[in-house]
């Protein structure tokens, strides 16, 4: 693979290269000390050294919000809306962000195939950037190094003074057309230490979580979660969501919309009738972490949680899910070395 | 469509901030006049309905009057929906509920405290049956909005459960807790599009708190965060004192 040189301050001529070819979304300071994702517009302001964006790209396949539909009360018609491409380059991407685009993929594609991501994900090129772990990371525990190139079409890895690029796919090569960059002659440096771990080899995934339906740390942690729902919001492969129809004041016609929604709320649990399937926060708990760790991971063999650290990171009740596995992990060895 | 429903808009106590004519409806206004009949509204007209098919009332209950006349709303409607905080969960008025009522009738009217019976502020559904909220102080318009089309329609409202966390993170809003700011979100219904966040303010409770809420869980959460025990609670009972009293006592 050919390794190229970029220094820092050349990463706003890379942006603007790139912007002449499609358009551009990369990391954006915003409030006071947070990142997200939005469109270049002046690629100076493109970041590349941040911890970690408020949403993942996921934002652009699966919108927060979105209209599926309007309709017309007067002449009882309807129209679906199109969904565009995303057709763009994603200039700046965590490894475990995308990740965690490569899950939803599965998650949107099997059984019934959800049209309007398929869609969104048509066209998208993904430019990454390796990051230093932060106290939240963990996902050297999952399976995902901060230097895993895994599905981009161009990487940049962090050096002191600059960034090694390297094109990965006929794609990424393309993009790089006509930027004079230096050959890179000198290695890869080390990668950052994580902070977190999960102490779970991930063959013995099944076996912990199998035991662990009973285990006390739901209760525990249902103490002290308030159920608010952020660590479902900020989780880049959640993917559940709730669908309203809401009609104007006219009362001549309306739409129907979708928005993401989470397994912690109680009114995602409530169904017809006033029933909730899921009535104590403990239970939740344990849904949202056996999503992440068992349900899909039976399936595929892999966790379904990326390490991001945004799930711990937003709970302002301090609850951390390295923690909860930690816990189970423990309280797994523990059974499984005392003697009956 | 059939007959026009008619309305009713009644005040009990509170500032009069939700009634309708107080909103910035302009644009709605015609819209929502061309569906209903108003048939009473203290604030805008004279005279008395017999009977109206929806009653929207503002304002929490605060006297033995209050009693009397809410039932008799009740009574003569077929809907009845709550409007504001006070209305909903008693607001800020039930601050008061927090102290003894001899103090606070010696406090509001000094040595003419016995002229002016007065009660704890309660809720309307404390006293009447309420079939629908709109929360809010003052109230939110766009849940107005919302319940107003579904009941001409004669759809069931829907009512938020969820926090207001989920619409700020709908936003993706940095969350004003790394800003410094202790914020009521996490245990606060939804339905106002996260409004006090997205202008960088916390929240501080006016659409009452989520179904089931953990609130020793908050009480937790605002101390980690700087507060004294009794801070918390005091931040938490000014919007929704009554539901507050009840777990913290
Ligand atoms: S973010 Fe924390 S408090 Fe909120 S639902 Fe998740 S675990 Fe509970
Ligand atoms: S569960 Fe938490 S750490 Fe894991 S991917 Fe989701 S938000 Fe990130
Ligand atoms: S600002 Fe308040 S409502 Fe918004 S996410 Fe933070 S705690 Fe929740
Ligand atoms: S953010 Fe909180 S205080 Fe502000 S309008 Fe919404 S519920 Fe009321």
């Amino acid at each position: 693979m050919v390794q190229l040189f970029l220094e820092s301050d050349r990463v706003a001529e890379l942006v603007a290269h790139l912007m002449k070819q499609k358009s551009v979304f990369a990391p954006h300071a915003k409030g006071r000390k947070s990142f997200a994702f939005e469109e270049v517009k002046d690629p100076s302001a493109a970041v590349l050294d941040y911890p970690r964006v408020m949403h993942s790209i996921r934002k652009f396949f699966f919108p927060p919000q979105e209209t599926l539909m309007t309709f017309d009360l007067k002449e009882n018609t309807c129209s679906v809306a199109e969904t565009p491409a995303a057709d763009a380059i994603f200039f700046g991407v965590h490894s475990y962000d995308l990740g965690a685009v490569h899950r939803l993929d599965y998650n949107f594609s099997e059984g019934n195939p959800e049209k309007n991501y398929i869609a969104r994900r048509q066209g998208a090129v993904f430019v990454g950037v390796s990051y230093k772990p932060d106290e939240f990371h963990f996902s050297g525990s999952v399976g995902i190094d901060p230097y895993d190139t895994a599905g981009f079409d161009i990487f940049l890895t962090k050096l002191l003074d600059g960034y090694i690029v390297e094109a990965l796919t006929p794609v990424g090569e393309g993009l790089l057309d006509g930027i004079e960059l230096p050959a890179h002659e000198a290695g890869k440096p080390a990668r950052g230490h994580f902070q977190q771990h999960i102490y779970l080899p991930q063959a013995k995934l099944g076996q912990v979580m199998d035991g662990s339906y009973q285990n006390e740390v739901w209760d525990d942690t249902a103490k002290k979660c308030v159920g608010c729902g952020t660590c479902n919001l900020v989780c880049p492969t959640c993917y559940c969501f709730t669908v309203e129809d809401e009609v104007n004041v006219q009362v001549t016609g309306g739409s129907r919309d979708r928005r993401w929604d989470g397994c912690m709320l109680r009114d995602f649990s409530a169904v017809a009738g006033g029933e909730v399937f899921r009535e104590t926060l403990a239970e939740r708990q344990r849904h949202r972490v056996f999503r992440k760790f068992k349900y899909i991971s039976d399936e595929t063999g892999q966790p379904w949680c990326v390490g991001c650290g945004r799930c711990t990171a937003c709970c302002t009740a301090g609850i951390s899910i390295v923690n909860i596995i930690n816990r189970l992990v423990g309280d797994y060895e523990k059974v499984a070395v005392t003697p009956i | 469509m059939a007959d026009k429903p008619r309305v009713a808009i009644f005040d009990f106590t509170g500032c009069e901030g939700c009634e309708l004519n107080q909103l910035n409806f302009e644009d709605q206004l015609l819209d929502i006049l061309a569906h209903v009949d108003i048939v009473e509204w203290r604030e805008a007209m004279d005279g008395h309905a017999d009977e109206y098919d929806i009653a929207f009332v503002e304002g929490s209950l605060s006297t033995p009057d209050c009693i009397q006349r809410i039932h008799e709303v009740r009574r003569k409607a077929k809907v009845l929906v709550a409007l504001g905080a006070c209305a909903v969960q008693g607001g800020v008025n039930a601050v008061k509920n927090t102290h003894p009522i001899d103090e606070v009738r010696e406090e509001v009217y000094g040595q003419d405290k016995y002229l002016f019976p007065t009660l704890p502020a309660l809720p309307l559904s404390s006293v009447v049956k309420v079939d629908y909220n709109v929360r809010g102080c003052p109230m939110t318009q766009i849940e107005f909005l919302k319940v107003f089309t579904s009941l001409v329609m004669g759809k069931e409202p829907v009512e938020p459960e969820h926090s207001v966390c989920v619409e700020c993170k709908l936003k993706e809003n940095e969350c004003v807790f790394e800003r410094g700011m202790i914020c009521l979100g996490p245990v606060i219904r939804a339905g106002c599009d996260a409004q006090c966040p997205s202008v960088g303010q916390y929240c501080t409770g006016c659409r009452g708190l989520v179904p089931e809420p953990n609130l020793e869980g908050m009480e937790e959460i605002l101390v980690s965060h700087g507060l004294s025990v009794d801070e918390a609670w005091k931040r938490l009972e000014l919007y929704n004192a009554n539901e507050v009293e009840g777990v913290r006592s």
